[in-house]
């Protein structure tokens, strides 16, 4: 009754703010609004322009598209359910979705060990690699000159004659150079640059065109070349013939055998790599490429990967559930058990409930690793160490049982607070009209909590479920911190499941990441992760719908 | 709430009814009612209690241990300070604790008003692509985010060059990131909820007049105050022990939250200083208590309990 | 359209507003680059402990040189990971420090640059030089030598008389402590840390060509293999080693007195002083018959690929990270021997025991291998070792890995 009372007083007084509100429709609130999207715009119109001028066209493009879509929706009258949804589908666009494709891409490339970076890179480091210091050959004092915005070298060669060259330029001698004992001191036709011209030496010029720089020491390409010493602008090395990457044949021309020979390593662009005679380049790695849809291929083909997601398939999905499952029903036992402000310290032992959780996840996985060390664990030593010819259970690594109870176990410490403070959330919801009038109906209260109680806990925390059935189907974290996936029984290979490796723990074993990683192969596994657990959730949440319109 | 009160009825009722009994009998049979509604309730919560608790006396041991370590599982052999105060003195430890509280309160307040304005359209408004929506947030929060920090590394440089302030080593990159994921799971708890306020009440208000949005901030907001609570807290909490992003994005020591500070403590093998990381962890947890105790009165007794005071 | 026009009003009005903060900010800042901070930062990678060290000294390499040199601080058990990732996408930093065994690693991906070693490489260790090198070119520079030794608590026992390893755990068990000679093993193994055995039995994980440069041809197979695997399933079996032993385990059950030795590296042994131990350290005896030999690592940094900066990153490696004074102020927050040879004369490390200790249990030490393919050795490696510790058949178990790691090397090129 007194529910009643307290509602109708709260629409008299929205009445009254009704009427205010209608009365000037230029209100407060609308120029809360209009602050606020003047900043907006003004920030937008601020990123657009900086954008631009950086060359960050993408960034620009979805700001300008950003802009005209919330002011759109903020003063357009239409757009009602978007004004509530669009702040934050901002950010979900950008820092999730953006992420996603971007992640997703990955599965259609090559990117993994020895797949790193840009072709140019590659080339880059391998051309730098390659050029070996000759120990025996003289250190020279040289001087850097500027032609245009070329560097050429000059040096005084046996017979006082000066040198200069540059880049692909082998050097050749310039009479008319000034020479000062062994320092060439002017070239006509050049600039000289001092050391002290460059940045970080006391200058603005980039350093990096003199130490890319590599002079050809003579017009035979086996006679070395010429660098300046990074730590020393003033003095140049011979280095002995490396390697030359030749861009109309595409490909590098490797002459640092020992016995003269010259090797051609043709690019593939199809592979990523650098390749001669069915061989890739050992000296470096290739480059990141497209591969289309190979990574997909690979993942259906393989008889191991199917055979290995088959037998961790059903594991995964008895650990999502009863990692779901437990720590619901801990949950809202808990709740209903603390849903009554007769228990003296109540609050108290709220907080000790929630506790597990306040505490870092990481931390707690650690700490419940070596409280079940089988020889040093607590749980062996003190809580089960006094039942009369207890031997110890070797819990995370004896059997995959045993594992899978410890990871179940662990998971219910790590999770049941989680569930308590929705399930107590979700009862303390629960409009009190709805109990009042059902206890006015004559329901008991058993029949109150399976008819009222629940029905209406269901509808407030299904979504939720099936969210956390998807988080444990992909919570590596867990099984990586405290089993590895293991064990893994005595025989098998690392590569083999482990008792409780899941799928998504499986994609980290299987694509090598932390050894010889192939992530390409990595994302288009886990997207097929995704996929699957997508599709249970979208089937799931279809299920939910009825449950939806109970009211 | 209803069972409580209940029990009030109940014992006003043999306060009343049952006055020519003695006084043991009525003491007994008041005893009896006492175990059945709440004496138990005691017994689940002390069990339940050991259960919680008893792993974290290794790290409230450790935290107090000067010579800690994760295998030093005595429990209280020595009692000193000197974790505490080398945490303070070694490390830029206060500084992290100020980040960690801007970074997981902007994060609640942000995950709070973003998911629940979203959760209010997808409960109240009929609107075409309303399904499909609601599918596509439930179904983006699967996907596995193992290898999605090289996009989101790729993504702050690029946003840095735009603007400064979303770049790396800055706490705001980090709330924007955490802000990314306002309209995930959260959304869903509140939309759930909202679907259990009657939609009576707002077609109620909406023939006073009202607008949809003061609705939304009169009437529904009010309504689910013990979930909005709930979704602070647990937001809170997320960025409080969120430490792969985190990580990449805050280079300096003094940037980092306390999850990348604890991880810092022990993540390399053999750099690990145990003792400090307990009482860093101890102190971490003391803002997540202290927030859910202050927002305990909003969980337990937000809706409810207001409208029977009327 | 009112509303849009204020709207469009204010919005100008701040954006021309905050156009012209940003930039007179961008205008301030260059300004200031010119009179104070040089244009050139080095973004520098370090560990927890070794900032500690660089923190206080850099300052004056910075005023000298005229670069701003950003130490930026990062687990060491990330840092190899990270520096892949983010050198990779064409970022990262510009100096990182790591290990010698990243080395293979790293070329392979294309994500080091060679660091022009001529200058100083007379005044530095030469096998830490070596460790640096591969195909005659230098990449990075070393900053210390390490290896694992054995480790006495003289509290338990004041002498050791033992030549064989057999005789050690006979002396130990005779101290009547809990366990013996701890050995950090856990459930994945560790086989760097028992390598010494291993090596021992004349079983090294690969053949090395005739310059002593290691191939991928595996060198633990057979019957030096086989014996070393029986030997570790017989330690097991008598409960000298076992699974449940981890790096955590060993570091507090040594200083609490349960065991009188430890096969444990420097870094630990850092910690047990701190912590008031009184410790000495030994060669590890041998058990197979033939030297035990531990792995030789070398901490060292590397330089970025992609740095931008490849001048003045290798100025500030050659002049700063190699010179005596910054070598001896690692040498203060880590214990481990300097490379820069100069640093390892000097007095304070020299007279000091522990130092000692490991520098000649390392006398023997091999370098550990840098090629790729050490990559696919760990893991099987430790487990099987794990596993036939843990009980499973010697032989078998250790064949098994041996095939599988033969397998990952062909397969991964």
């Amino acid at each position: 009754m007194s529910n009643e009372t307290g509602i109708d007083r709260a629409a008299a007084k929205r009445r009254r703010q009704a009427t205010e509100a209608h009365a000037q429709s230029w209100g407060a609130g609308f120029f809360v609004k209009l602050t606020l999207m003047a900043l907006i715009d003004a920030l937008g119109v601020y990123g657009v322009w900086t954008a631009f001028k950086v060359g960050s066209t993408v960034i620009g493009t979805v700001l300008v598209v950003l802009l005209i879509v919330v002011n759109y929706v903020y003063f357009a009258k239409r757009a009602l359910p978007a004004k509530y949804i669009v702040p934050g589908m901002v950010f979900l666009l950008i820092f999730q979705i953006y992420v996603m494709i971007n992640t997703a891409y990955v599965a259609f490339t090559n990117y993994g060990d020895r797949h790193m970076g840009t072709k140019q890179d590659a080339i880059e480091a391998i051309v730098r690699n390659s050029q070996v210091l000759d120990p025996d050959a003289p250190v020279r004092p040289v001087a850097l000159l500027l032609e245009g915005d070329e560097y050429h070298l000059a040096y005084v060669d046996e017979d006082g004659q000066a040198q200069v060259g540059g880049q692909d330029e082998p050097f050749a001698a310039d009479p008319e150079a000034t020479v000062e004992g062994d320092q060439v001191t002017a070239v006509p036709g050049y600039t000289t640059v001092q050391e002290a011209e460059f940045e970080g030496l006391g200058g603005t010029r980039p350093t990096k065109p003199v130490t890319d720089l590599l002079v050809p020491l003579s017009s035979d390409p086996n006679a070395g070349s010429m660098k300046v010493m990074a730590t020393d602008f003033t003095r140049g090395q011979t280095y002995r013939p490396g390697v030359e990457y030749n861009e109309a044949e595409d490909a590098l021309i490797d002459r640092t055998s020992k016995d003269g020979q010259e090797i051609v390593y043709k690019a593939n662009n199809t592979t990523g790599q650098f390749e001669a005679n069915g061989q890739r380049y050992p000296g470096g790695g290739g480059w990141k490429v497209m591969v289309g849809f190979d990574n997909f291929v690979k993942l259906f083909t393989d008889p191991e990967i199917a055979t290995t997601f088959a037998k961790v398939f059903i594991w995964t999905v008895v650990f999502a559930f009863l990692s779901v499952a437990t720590t619901f029903f801990a949950g809202l036992l808990l709740a209903l058990v603390f849903n009554s402000d007769r228990i003296r310290g109540l609050k108290f032992y709220r907080v000790i409930m929630i506790l597990p959780y306040a505490f870092p996840g990481f931390m707690s996985a650690l700490l419940w690793k070596n409280l079940l060390n089988k020889d040093y664990g607590v749980i062996n030593n003190v809580i089960l160490g006094w039942i009369p010819g207890f031997e110890g259970v070797d819990w995370l690594t004896g059997s995959a049982l045993t594992a899978q109870v410890s990871v179940i176990l662990v998971n219910l410490w790590l999770g049941y607070p989680y569930m308590f403070l929705v399930c107590t959330g979700a009862l303390q919801s629960i409009p009190g009209d709805i109990m009042e009038s059902a206890k006015v109906d004559g329901a008991g209260p058993v029949k109150r909590f399976s008819k009222i109680t629940l029905p209406l806990l269901f509808v407030s925390v299904a979504p939720l479920l099936i969210s956390s059935f998807a988080f444990n189907f992909n919570n590596f974290n867990l099984i990586y911190m405290l089993t590895g996936g293991g064990p893994i029984p005595p025989g098998d290979s690392v590569n083999d499941p482990g008792g409780t490796d899941i799928m998504i723990s499986m994609v980290y074993k299987l694509a090598g990441v932390g050894q010889n990683p192939d992530y390409g192969l990595a994302t288009a596994l886990s997207i097929i992760i995704f996929i699957v657990v997508g599709l249970i959730a979208v089937f799931s949440f279809r299920k939910t719908r009825s449950l939806e319109d109970v009211m | 709430m209803s069972s409580e009160k209940q029990f009030r009825d109940y014992t006003a009722g043999t306060a009343r009814g049952f006055t020519t009994r003695t006084d043991a009998d009525r003491r007994a049979a008041h005893r009896k009612a006492w175990w059945r509604e709440v004496g138990w309730r005691h017994i689940v919560a002390v069990v339940v209690s050991i259960y919680a608790v008893f792993p974290l006396v290794f790290v409230v041991n450790m935290a107090f241990d000067p010579n800690a370590g994760l295998a030093n599982q005595s429990i209280f052999k020595s009692f000193s300070l000197q974790n505490f105060s080398d945490l303070f003195s070694s490390r830029p430890f206060g500084q992290q604790l100020a980040n960690t509280l801007i970074v997981g309160g902007i994060t609640a307040i942000g995950t709070v008003l973003m998911g629940a304005a979203a959760a209010y359209a997808f409960s109240r408004f009929r609107f075409q692509g309303r399904r499909f929506t609601l599918t596509f947030l439930l179904v983006v929060q699967m996907f596995p985010q193992l290898l999605a920090f090289v996009a989101i590394y790729l993504l702050v440089l690029g946003l840095q060059e735009v603007f400064p302030v979303l770049g790396m080593n800055s706490l705001v990159t980090v709330i924007a990131i955490y802000l990314g994921g306002a309209l995930g799971v959260n959304t869903f708890l509140m939309y759930g909820f909202f679907n259990t306020v009657p939609v009576s009440l707002d077609e109620a208000a909406k023939l006073d007049g009202a607008t949809h949005a003061q609705i939304y901030w009169t009437i529904i907001l009010r309504m689910v105050a013990p979930v909005l609570a709930v979704v602070g807290l647990l937001s809170f909490i997320s960025s409080f022990s969120e430490f792969v992003i985190a990580r990449l994005v805050l280079t300096q020591p003094e940037k980092w939250t306390l999850a990348v500070a604890l991880y810092d403590m022990v993540g390399s093998e053999r750099h690990q200083v145990w003792g400090q990381f307990a009482a860093g962890a101890v102190i971490s947890a003391i803002p997540v208590l202290v927030l859910f105790l202050f927002l305990q009165r909003y969980i337990v007794s937000g809706l409810t309990a207001g409208a029977v005071k009327g | 359209m009112k509303r849009l026009a204020a709207v469009a009003a204010v919005a100008i009005g701040l954006t021309v507003g905050l156009a012209a903060c940003g930039g007179g900010q961008k205008d301030d800042g260059k300004s200031n680059g010119d009179s104070g901070k040089s244009s050139v930062t080095l973004t520098v990678w370090v560990d927890e402990t070794r900032i500690n060290a660089l923190k206080p000294i850099v300052g004056e390499y910075e005023k000298s040189a005229g670069v701003t040199i950003k130490l930026e601080q990062k687990n060491f058990d990330d840092i190899r990971a990270d520096f892949n990732t983010q050198v990779s996408a064409g970022a990262g930093p510009d100096i990182a420090v790591g290990a010698n065994d990243w080395l293979g690693e790293l070329i392979a991906n294309n994500l080091i640059a060679p660091v022009d070693l001529s200058t100083v490489a007379d005044q530095l260790d030469e096998r830490a030089v070596a460790a640096y090198t591969s195909a005659g070119q230098t990449y990075g520079v070393p900053y210390a030598l390490e290896n694992i030794a054995l480790v006495r608590n003289n509290a338990v026992l004041s002498e050791t008389k033992a030549t064989t390893f057999d005789e050690l755990i006979a002396e130990a068990k005779a101290t009547g402590t809990e366990g013996s000679v701890l050995l950090q093993i856990g459930e994945e193994g560790d086989g760097y840390t028992s390598y010494p055995l291993q090596s021992s039995f004349g079983a090294p994980v690969f053949k090395q060509d005739a310059d002593g440069e290691w191939t991928p041809e595996l060198g633990m197979t057979g019957d030096p293999g086989h014996a070393y695997a029986q030997y570790l399933g017989k330690l097991g079996a008598e409960g000298v080693f076992s699974k449940s032993v981890t790096y955590d385990i060993v570091k507090a059950d040594f200083q609490a007195g349960k065991a009188p030795y430890a096969i444990v590296g420097p870094w630990l042994v850092a910690d047990w002083k701190a912590a008031g131990m009184d410790v000495t350290v030994l060669p590890v005896p041998s058990a197979g018959g033939q030297p035990a030999q531990p792995f030789l690592g070398v901490p060292g940094f590397f330089l970025s690929a992609q740095s931008k900066q490849q001048a003045a990153a290798q100025r500030f490696m050659i002049n700063f990270l190699t010179a005596k004074d910054t070598q001896l102020a690692l040498f203060d927050v880590g214990g481990r021997l300097p490379a820069n040879t100069e640093a390892a004369a000097d007095p304070k490390v020299v007279e000091d025991p522990i130092v000692g200790g490991f520098l000649e249990a390392g006398k023997s030490a091999v370098l550990q291998p840098a090629i790729p393919a050490m990559n696919q050795v760990w893991k099987p490696w430790g487990k099987a070792e794990a596993d036939i510790i843990g009980g499973a058949d010697p032989v078998a178990t250790w064949d098994k890995a041996m095939a599988d790691i033969q397998q990952a090397i062909t397969a991964a090129g």
